[in-house]
């Protein structure tokens, strides 16, 4: 890749010592034209490894091999077309090398990894996700790309736990496990990890670290959350409730390495075992980063979700809360307040219930946490203000935004009402289907209850009760069972695979043990206040919960119910080695650079290849604009006149022009099909603006100024450089300059519009308001514009060549409007008036 | 009774991925990464349906292929291969393969292949 770029190089204009001449027009338009063709060759390859990828084909890593080895030739051949069309002026060779390596690192094991043992998050690179597990990275972002309100804290990353396992000689402890390892093994593991020392390295990190954390305003205050962020930890899997998170830390060395321990030593408890297993990992394989962050003293904590899992609708924001600390809420043992909120701009209340509250977290003077009961006054108090509730609704909409799908986050109000977020992961959410019939009716067995209680997954399962009363019960829990207890918890984990389904007196959408029946899709109702009470140890009873959210629970194993269950299917999500080949796919097809008109569309915010591509398409429009409007282009020129008064002089870079035309030429013989479209525009009947226009001195002087000042900033009279399937056309109309640019074929992936307007005869208000007039309009027909005074830009791509002809016809129709009416436009209210006309054809 | 699928492929994911889908469709499956494995199994059970990869190191699929035919002529043999190995697996027709398919093996069609060669429909 470098020989090639260095080989580009040397043929760019001033790097070579003969200085090699500049390429005209038409050779910029062939590369133009080849960077097109080489990003499509590149988006089919990403448009096919995702299809490849999706769980409907059976694949091996000797195609993603190949997949991934065409792909990159594909960009390197556009990346060098891109080189020599730009003049090598865009620096984005090296975020194609960063993104790539990371993928031939997944795929090849191959590369480098960070020495660091620790990493701020305020500082964390957005391609050093892996080193510091889901959680971290999750949080790095909220804090570094979002601007949302983060604690401070830093990662101890997965170079340290290595070096941990190293330093201690864990490593042949843990090969010696098997695959269902018994639980005197772990026991003994996990206490050879607890009695372990972090090496001298780590010791002085950690040393660093808190002592920049001390730094901070909370300063003698602070207190730590010493939290789990394993490798996979908040990603297509929560791993919610698998692993410790030690509260209430001292920030001293002595204390966070005790507690690092502690969240290492999680790796080998039962339960966790037990879901890394069902994931695929054989035990000991997984790495444990882990997050040290500063504790807010909160006065009320909760969990937010930005869809409804249980019914799949995703317009609705879930916010519970409760006093004190997180725990309550995320163990199930608190009956929280849930407010519901429409998503929007802004956020809409929909309902808030005020819950029970009868447990809250608090901070032990000791050490860790502990549920107290509420103060009896406190209980029948909301915990959010309905301000509150909608900020945090805010942020909810950005996060999902951001990560491109459901969030589960958590947050914390502090003493002094500002609130704080401490997580976001995904959240698994079912399907939206409705049954088209309603719902269905009772099954033969009594029914033991009926609409008690809250669905956390839908789904109808039978089998014999157990109640299980104490965690030592889950040892002898039998294969198929019902699990009824009385709170959440979630230490069911480890017997999840053996549960059908799972009923509880108390607990919350929002708990940890939620998030797993979800992820596993077991049938689960919880807070029903009665199931311990009105099911026996033994008894044979049937759950239905359906697509409503409506629950049932039947005295018996009810076939006719029992017939109406659905194969719920295991996703390929649950094999570890698809999880992790399909992982390549985060740096390769997501879209990150949207809007070409903002400052981030930059090489550095380039996170995947197909970001990468998008600029390079972007960059090479902006650079064929410009080329078009040197006055030197060279081509096949002609002089174009139409049925308005409007003469253009063309060059044609190839099919532009019917064969066989002289130098001058009407419009009929325009064979360029954009422009074409724009010249129907231009002449529709009655869209052409004639008649004089009143204007005053200050109009008319203000206009002659600003049209000199365009004039010599290089713009030239009527002109446009055309091919079959582009244009780039310039228009001077008196005192204002339009240039239309697109690409228009029958590959949507190819085309563009580019409009651009500057200038006007009437006073700066005059022409700004027909500016927003034509944003109106833009906005309308879907355009992403931007625009500054006089200077409007507006731009659409990717439409099929259809709509975009329309929409170039459009553009012709807006110009032959918008001729002199700024001048027109007296009041604001005229910016609406005149959109709508234009819009209804009312010229 | 449901019908038996071995399947056999040097990569794990292939066999993860193969016996997740075909068991939802309620076969009994089992998966080998090799061909030795593969045959002392068939020493043991029969099996309805073989769906193996072509190129494997050691005993390759051909030689799985002519081993199963040998003692379990009725048991179907489905051949998954590289696209580059295309050309060998058509010969594989030849002796008795029932299918082949290049890599990667669409779910569907692969399914659609077991159900033809059991009479399913």
């Amino acid at each position: 890749m470098r020989e090639l770029i260095k080989k580009i190089a040397a043929l760019l204009p001033g790097r070579a010592a003969s200085g090699p001449r500049r390429l005209d027009l038409k050779e910029l338009f062939h590369l133009f034209q080849a960077v097109l063709a080489t990003n499509n060759q590149a988006l089919s390859i990403i448009t096919d490894l995702g299809e490849k990828l999706s769980g409907n084909y059976i694949f091996d890593t000797k195609y993603l091999q190949e997949a991934h080895r065409e792909l990159t030739g594909a960009i390197e051949a556009s990346l060098a077309n891109f080189t020599l069309l730009t003049g090598g002026q865009y620096q984005i060779a090296p975020a194609f090398t960063r993104i790539n390596s990371l993928i031939s690192f997944m795929l090849t094991g191959q590369g480098e990894t960070g020495a660091e043992l620790i990493l701020p998050l305020a500082r964390l690179p957005w391609d050093r996700g892996r080193e510091v597990g889901g959680k971290n990275f999750h949080l790095a972002e909220l804090k570094n790309t979002l601007n949302l309100p983060i604690p401070d804290g830093f990662a101890i990353t997965s170079r340290a736990f290595d070096e941990f396992i190293r330093h201690n000689h864990l490593q042949e402890a843990i090969n010696f496990l098997g695959d269902s390892p018994a639980e005197g093994e772990l026991a003994a593991l996990r206490h050879t990890i607890q009695a372990g020392e972090p090496s001298p390295g780590l010791k002085e990190g950690i040393e660093r670290a808190l002592a920049e954390l001390l730094l901070a305003p909370q300063g003698r205050k602070l207190r730590l959350a010493v939290r789990s962020s394993a490798e996979e930890e908040d990603d297509l899997f929560s791993f919610a409730g698998q692993f410790e998170t030690v509260l209430n830390v001292p920030p001293t060395g002595e204390a966070v390495g005790a507690a690092y321990r502690t969240v290492l030593a999680s790796l080998f408890s039962p339960g966790a075992v037990e879901y890394q297993r069902r994931l695929g990992y054989r035990p000991g394989t997984i790495k444990m980063p882990v997050g040290c962050l500063a504790m807010i003293e909160a006065a009320a904590s909760g969990v937010m979700y930005t869809a409804d899992p249980v019914s799949g609708d995703r317009e609705q924001i879930i916010v519970n809360a409760a006093w004190g600390y997180g725990p309550s809420v995320v163990d199930g043992a608190t009956d929280p307040d849930l407010y519901r909120i429409a998503k929007g701009e802004p956020p809409r209340l929909l309902a808030a219930t005020c819950g029970q509250k009868r447990i809250m977290s608090v901070l032990d003077p000791a050490l860790g946490i502990k549920n107290v009961a509420t103060p009896e006054e406190q209980r029948a108090r909301a915990c959010l203000s309905q301000e509150q509730a909608l900020t945090l609704a805010g942020w909810g909409q950005t996060i999902e935004s951001y990560f491109k799908g459901p969030q589960d986050v958590e947050w914390s109000l502090d003493q002094e009402g500002q609130l704080h977020l401490l997580q976001a992961r995904p959240l698994t959410v079912e399907g939206g289907e409705r049954p088209a019939d309603g719902p269905a009716p009772d099954g033969g067995c009594p029914l033991l209850m009926r609409d008690t209680g809250l669905v956390v997954r839908r789904g109808i399962a039978a089998g014999k009760a157990f109640v299980v009363r104490h965690p030592s019960d889950l040892d002898a829990f039998p294969k198929g069972a019902v699990l009824v207890a009385e709170h959440d918890s979630p230490q069911f984990v480890r017997v999840l695979p053996y549960v059908s389904a799972i009923i509880t007196d108390i607990g919350a959408l929002a708990s940890h043990m939620a998030s797993v029946c979800r992820e596993f899709k077991i049938p689960t109702l919880v807070n029903t206040g009665q199931a311990t009470s009105l099911i026996r140890h033994g008894q044979e009873i049937t759950l239905e919960c359906d697509d409503e959210g409506k629950s049932r629970v039947y005295d018996g194993l009810d076939p006719e119910v029992l017939a109406r269950r659905k194969p719920s299917g295991a996703g390929m999500e649950e094999l570890f080695e698809f999880r992790r080949k399909k992982y390549i796919l985060r740096y390769i097809s997501p879209l990150n650079l949207v809007n070409p008109l903002v400052e981030e569309f930059s090489p550095e915010r380039c996170r995947t290849l197909h970001d990468v591509l998008r600029f390079l398409h972007e960059k090479s429009i902006q650079q064929i604009i410009d080329s078009a409007r040197a006055p030197k282009a060279k081509g096949q020129v002609f002089q174009l006149t139409l049925t308005v008064p409007v003469v253009i002089r063309l060059v044609d870079l190839g099919g532009g022009v019917a064969a066989g035309t002289g130098p001058k030429i009407g419009q009929e013989q325009v064979a360029s099909r954009p422009l074409a479209a724009i010249i129907k525009g231009l002449t529709t009947p009655g869209a052409w603006r004639t008649g004089q226009v009143a204007m005053s001195a200050r109009d008319l002087l203000s206009g002659i100024a600003r049209a000199q000042e365009l004039t010599a900033s290089g713009g030239v009279d009527n002109f446009a450089g055309i091919s079959r399937e582009y244009v780039n056309l310039g228009l001077r109309f008196g005192y204002h300059f339009n240039l239309i640019d697109s690409y228009c074929c029958e590959r949507a992936a190819n085309n563009h519009l580019y409009f651009r307007f500057v200038g006007g005869a009437a006073d700066l208000v005059k022409r700004s308001r027909r500016l927003q007039m034509m944003e109106l309009v833009l906005a309308e027909y879907g355009f992403m514009s931007k625009s500054k005074g006089d200077f409007l830009i507006a731009r659409v791509s990717h439409l099929e060549q259809d709509e975009l002809l329309r929409l170039l016809e459009m553009a012709g129709r807006l110009v032959a409007f918008t001729r002199q009416l700024d001048a027109e436009l007296a009041n604001e209210e005229d910016i609406g008036l005149y959109a709508k006309r234009f819009l209804a054809g009312d010229f | 009774m449901s019908h038996s699928v071995m399947i056999i492929d040097d990569e794990k994911i292939v066999g993860d991925m193969a016996k997740l889908s075909l068991e939802q469709d309620g076969y009994e499956v089992e998966t080998f990464l090799g061909g030795e494995a593969a045959l002392a199994r068939l020493t043991e059970k029969k099996f309805d349906v073989v769906v193996t990869d072509l190129k494997m190191k050691g005993i390759d699929g051909l030689e799985v292929l002519r081993t199963v035919k040998r003692f379990y002529p009725e048991t179907v043999v489905i051949m998954i291969t590289a696209f580059a190995h295309l050309d060998v697996a058509i010969e594989a027709l030849r002796d008795n393969v029932h299918d082949f398919f290049p890599k990667p093996v669409k779910i569907k069609e692969l399914k659609q292949s077991i159900r033809k060669a059991l009479g399913e429909g």
